[in-house]
């Protein structure tokens, strides 16, 4: 087996970080993963990423390959994925030609549930253990249909429009419109529970754990950015809640 | 209603969060259930000791500690990054639903209630990340003894 040159090597390594950080890996495992790949393959590598970029280096040569990053949904089964391949790989049970072969593939991979599984998925998400006793069954009811919808609503926005913070916006827009309705037409009780509970499958509020767990693991400028992606996030999602009843509101006053 | 009845109705609420977060994530098939089984764990022991203080610090500490410690395990059993059990578990203890009404209340010029919310979901997340560094700090000298225990019976 030919032995592989420095630059497939760091070449790699930042193209296993990049489809980790992509698809919702944190910073150290990102780091870690990599650096241990270059060890295995003979190159001592560092590696150092952030939520946008993940960079890796030679240890002994001054040339650093940078590898821009756009996070977007958590595909947590592509990161599942890359550890098996490269746990693999640092055991010695398959080679760097296999890996890198491994690695197209992972990265061309469409690894997905179902729509349907993905939507009764996000239904009983929107059915918060927070609200168990507090909100009505009726309102749990609907926050189960319309955590569907806003979900949905999110989804698409996302694939029709690049524009930052656009899709959980529309998400939060769709289930204010729905919520507020189903208030004023008298079917559910309250719609600040239903909006509360259907929103459960669009907050940050894992972003934001995460990124304090980064932040407390030193990963201090990836745990920031992470930590002001979701009061962005968190800031769109009540936005589009706001203009979402307050459109409704004004038809119910006309 | 009787205290075993709403018991269980949280276990299987939480427990449907977690398998139905899993899902919308993408975690592998293999990690949904101990997943969903630790995330309702987790947040039987959050309801258990929120009913017993009025602090929102104790009950995220404990239950984080809880995710933390079972999730690590459940993690060398099916092989996976621990990561991949962390995230969907979380969901229900998350201030997701904190940031999201002080954000409105931002939107709606309530600069007092915003900021007020805004240090409560700052501090249920502290919490929650220090629970799980108390529970990395306690699982990680067990873990090699754990995982050579757990491959043993696997084997078996």
């Amino acid at each position: 087996m030919a032995k592989p040159t420095e630059r497939e090597v760091i070449e790699l390594c930042g193209a296993v970080g990049a489809i980790l950080l992509i698809n919702g890996a944190e910073t150290a495992r990102v780091e870690s993963t990599a650096e241990y790949i270059g060890q295995a393959a003979g190159v001592t590598v560092s590696c150092h990423a952030t939520m946008t970029a993940v960079f890796v280096s030679a240890a002994a040569d001054p040339a650093t390959h940078l590898v821009k990053v756009r996070t977007g949904d958590f595909n947590l089964q592509k990161v599942d994925d890359i550890n098996t391949l490269s746990r693999r790989f640092v055991a010695g049970q398959i080679d760097f030609a296999t890996l890198q072969a491994g690695v197209t593939r992972i990265q061309a991979k469409v690894i997905d549930f179902t729509w349907p599984q993905k939507l009764l998925g996000a239904g009983v998400v929107g059915v918060a253990p927070m609200l168990l006793f507090k909100a009505t069954w009726g309102d749990l009811a609907w926050a189960f249909v319309v955590g569907i919808a806003g979900y949905v609503a999110a989804a698409w926005t996302g694939r029709h429009s690049t524009t930052p913070y656009i899709a959980p916006g529309g998400g939060g827009l769709i289930i204010g419109l729905l919520a507020t309705a189903l208030q004023l037409l008298g079917l559910a009780t309250s719609a600040d529970n239903i909006i509360i509970s259907a929103l459960m499958p669009l907050v940050p509020g894992i972003a934001l754990t995460n990124s304090l767990r980064e932040i407390i693991g030193k990963h201090t400028i990836s745990g920031l950015v992470r930590a002001v992606d979701a009061v962005m996030v968190a800031g769109a999602i009540g936005g589009g809640v706001v203009i979402g009843s307050g459109l409704i509101r004004a038809l119910g006053v006309l | 209603m009787p205290i075993v009845v709403t018991w269980l109705i949280h276990f299987v609420v939480a427990f449907a969060s977690t398998v139905g977060f899993g899902v919308i994530t993408n975690v592998p098939r293999r990690t949904l259930l101990p997943a969903g089984f630790t995330g309702a764990l987790a947040w039987l022991v959050y309801v258990l000791v929120s009913s017993q203080t009025a602090s929102p610090i104790a009950p995220n500490l404990l239950a984080a500690i809880v995710i933390g410690l079972l999730a690590n395990l459940f993690a060398i059993v099916v092989r996976a990054p621990v990561n991949l059990l962390y995230i969907p578990c979380l969901v229900s203890l998350v201030p997701g639903a904190l940031i999201y009404m002080s954000m409105k209340d931002f939107t709606l010029g309530r600069d007092n209630a915003a900021q007020q919310g805004l240090v409560k979901t700052l501090t249920i997340a502290i919490a929650l990340a220090v629970g799980f560094v108390i529970a990395e700090a306690i699982f990680n000298p067990l873990r090699p003894t754990l995982t050579r225990w757990v491959r043993r019976h696997a084997k078996e």
